[in-house]
């Protein structure tokens, strides 16, 4: 049986993933918050604390998470958090404040519209203001350079990234929610020109505008509302130094760190939703866990089928509690990651049932 | 087809830079890159903290490179107007001699082929350096740093700021709303949305009932007054910050339209001397004609050019102030 201090999701939406949105981001907030809200069978008067994460920068505008309060329904007055982060991370917060024990109910979000401006412009602005930015080092080319170092490092070839790009893709057919699905030859993908070489268009995410909201409640308000809440039953983020050049490129500490933190060792997991934006990231990253062939990674598509910035990872979660509550699965994990490089990692576990 | 409206915001950062990177912007200048002693290693481009246990590294520079080893790289085969150059080049993670960690910049190789994990490469230094990271153009293939012919030399003092300026052009939907409501003052009338949960009344732009967060369409549109009554006020001195056009003192006041709970904020009084700006205040808007709109920037406030009194007496309520939204 749960303690009266776990958490676990008890209602989640995700919003249509899209190149080019026509909503304000309030607005796709209001719809995945509505949606999160019925989906828990409560009403927003019921949320006793909310937390977004989305990025100033990707709006075009200082303190856009201020607008994007008008889709909390912040009347009567409710205590409100904002991380410059993915969704995931607004998730961890509201985590952590619900286990103070004196309210129940919480919303978590992430949301972007990657689409106001390009990326590759907006993600310097992001990194080391001395060292970095004045390069206009963007997303892609510092994956392309970790991308090199795990190819020279033989951990991965760009025909394995190929495959994984059109698994994703394939993957991604059975989901509502993603952007770029279909078949693809691995043939015919690797013939194409390089973006960042080594990085080949199918190794790049989509860009993508899209919303996430979830609700998690402690274990007693879970219980009352929900016949199946999704416990949390691990949690915990890591993070390495900023600077690329001062990490070994071909490992994820921090990853590992999460992982161990939250408590995957102490049983299997059969799904894992990781933030592999890039395709040379997932192997990478399941090393980085420990996770055997048995392990289904990405059933949704992930970030390579959809990924709203700052939205991305928090659909990790979203996804990973759909696998237990409506796919049958029992203990699945969603991982998350900010920063160049994989510089930060977070790991959430999740479990059906009780425990 | 969605209406968008595209706006470019420039961030002229300028950042102090202590006294580990101001250093090394400085050696910059002196055609030379160092790093710091962090325990048995050397770190370049130096931090001021160890990696590992955080304390603050004593400032103990070394010279490291200026050749070193590339141990990553990409091909840039498109380069954005961020990028330091305006060719095809590489980004690289050069190990540079003496240190060890990598270096991240931009190798100017010419072509794809030239490039390697393991090649040599040096810095190729830009001329007039005022320390910054693109003091270093680029590195090229060799082990030999290439120095221009009309070299400047280093500066005299220590380099303590530097400036760091991205342009961003963003691209945002125009709500149907929004467009209602600036179609609506582009008539001389005010849209509001009422909504049909709670019964607030809201300025026309707006998409959605911030109260009950629902969804108001054009079918609770709402013909909002044009009289109302100043609640509160302020006089703005200007800075001349980019951007600012006004010169001398000038009021902006919140009025509260008639019979609504809509409070305009910020607003401009026309031909009233700072000295009668008052709470209280009955004003009615003004709108431009149509020869005046022609020379109007296109603003939020759209045809608004302000708001001018009315004559009637003031309206006596203390608790005028608390309502400023």
């Amino acid at each position: 049986m749960p303690s009266a201090d776990d958490i676990a999701l008890i209602g989640w939406s995700i919003s249509p993933m899209v190149r080019n949105t026509d909503k304000t981001e309030a607005q796709m907030l209001l719809e995945v918050i509505t949606g999160a809200v019925e989906d828990a069978g409560i009403t927003r008067r019921e949320v006793d604390f909310t937390c977004a994460g989305s990025c100033d920068y990707v709006a075009g505008q200082a303190f856009s998470f201020v607008q994007n309060i008008d889709a909390i329904g912040a009347w009567p007055p409710k205590r409100d958090s904002h991380v410059e982060m993915d969704g995931a991370w607004a998730m961890y917060e509201a985590w952590l404040r619900l286990q103070l024990g004196d309210i129940d109910v919480a919303v978590a979000m992430g949301s972007g519209r990657s689409s106001t401006a390009d990326p590759a412009l907006i993600y310097p602005m992001e990194m080391d203001p001395y060292y970095l930015a004045p390069l206009g080092t963007d997303a892609a080319s510092f994956s392309a350079l970790q991308a090199r170092a795990l190819l020279d490092a033989g951990k991965v070839t760009e025909r394995q990234m190929a495959e994984i790009a059109a698994r994703c893709r394939r993957d991604a057919q059975g989901n509502p929610h993603a952007q770029v699905t279909g078949d693809f030859d691995v043939d015919a993908l690797l013939a194409e020109d390089y973006v960042r070489s080594p990085l080949r268009r199918h190794d790049l995410p989509p860009i993508t505008d899209g919303a996430v909201a979830v609700v998690i409640a402690r274990a007693d308000k879970a219980r009352e509302l929900c016949e199946n809440p999704v416990w949390i039953s691990g949690f915990a983020h890591y993070s390495e130094l900023h600077y690329p050049g001062m990490r070994d490129l071909t490992s994820s500490p921090s990853t590992t760190l999460a992982a161990k933190a939250a408590g995957l060792e102490e049983a299997p997991v059969e799904v894992a939703e990781i933030q592999s934006a890039f395709t040379h990231e997932e192997p990478l990253l399941v090393e980085a866990l420990g996770l055997g062939d048995d392990v289904a990674v990405n059933p949704s598509g992930g970030p390579l089928a959809a990924n709203p910035i700052m939205a991305t990872g928090l659909t990790r979660v979203a996804e990973a509690a759909a696998q237990i509550r409506d796919h049958g699965k029992h203990r699945t994990l969603a991982h998350s990651t900010s920063g160049p490089c994989l510089q930060q990692n977070l790991v959430c576990i999740l479990e059906g049932g009780d425990k | 087809m969605t209406e968008v409206v595209q706006a470019t915001i420039q961030f002229p950062y300028k950042r102090s830079l202590g006294p580990v990177v101001g250093a090394f912007m400085t050696a910059l200048t002196d055609r030379r890159i160092i790093g710091i002693r962090s325990g048995d290693r050397v770190i370049s481009p130096p931090l001021e903290w160890d990696p590992d246990t955080a304390e603050e590294l004593d400032h103990d520079f070394v010279d490291v490179g200026p050749a070193g080893t590339v141990e990553s790289w990409s091909w840039v085969a498109t380069p954005t107007e961020q990028h330091p150059l305006d060719v095809p080049f590489a980004f690289a993670l050069v190990k540079l001699d003496g240190a060890d960690t990598a270096f991240l910049h931009a190798v100017d190789a010419g072509s794809i082929d030239a490039m390697s994990t393991g090649m040599r490469v040096a810095p190729r230094w830009r001329a007039a350096r005022i320390g910054h990271i693109t003091d270093i153009e680029a590195f090229v293939p060799g082990e030999e740093p290439v120095v221009p012919d009309d070299d400047g030399g280093a500066v005299d003092e220590p380099v303590t700021m530097m400036d760091y300026n991205a342009s961003i052009t963003y691209t945002l939907p125009v709500t149907p709303n929004a467009k209602r409501a600036e179609e609506a003052n582009d008539e001389g009338r005010f849209l509001g949305l009422k909504c049909p949960e709670c019964g607030r009344t809201y300025t026309g732009g707006k998409g959605y009932c911030p109260v009950d967060a629902i969804e108001l369409t054009s079918e609770y549109e709402v013909d909002l007054p044009q009289v109302g009554t100043v609640t509160s006020y302020t006089i703005i001195t200007p800075v001349q910050y980019p951007g600012q056009t006004e010169t001398e003192p000038f009021s902006r006041v919140h009025v509260w339209l008639d019979d609504t709970d809509v409070i305009l904020g910020y607003q401009p009084l026309v031909d009233v001397p700072n000295a009668d700006v008052r709470v209280g205040m009955r004003v009615a808007a003004v709108w431009a004609s149509e020869a005046e709109k022609a020379d109007l920037a296109s603003t939020a406030e759209g045809s608004l050019l302000g708001w001018i009194p009315t004559g009637e007496p003031d309206v006596d309520d203390p608790t005028l102030v608390d309502r400023i939204q």
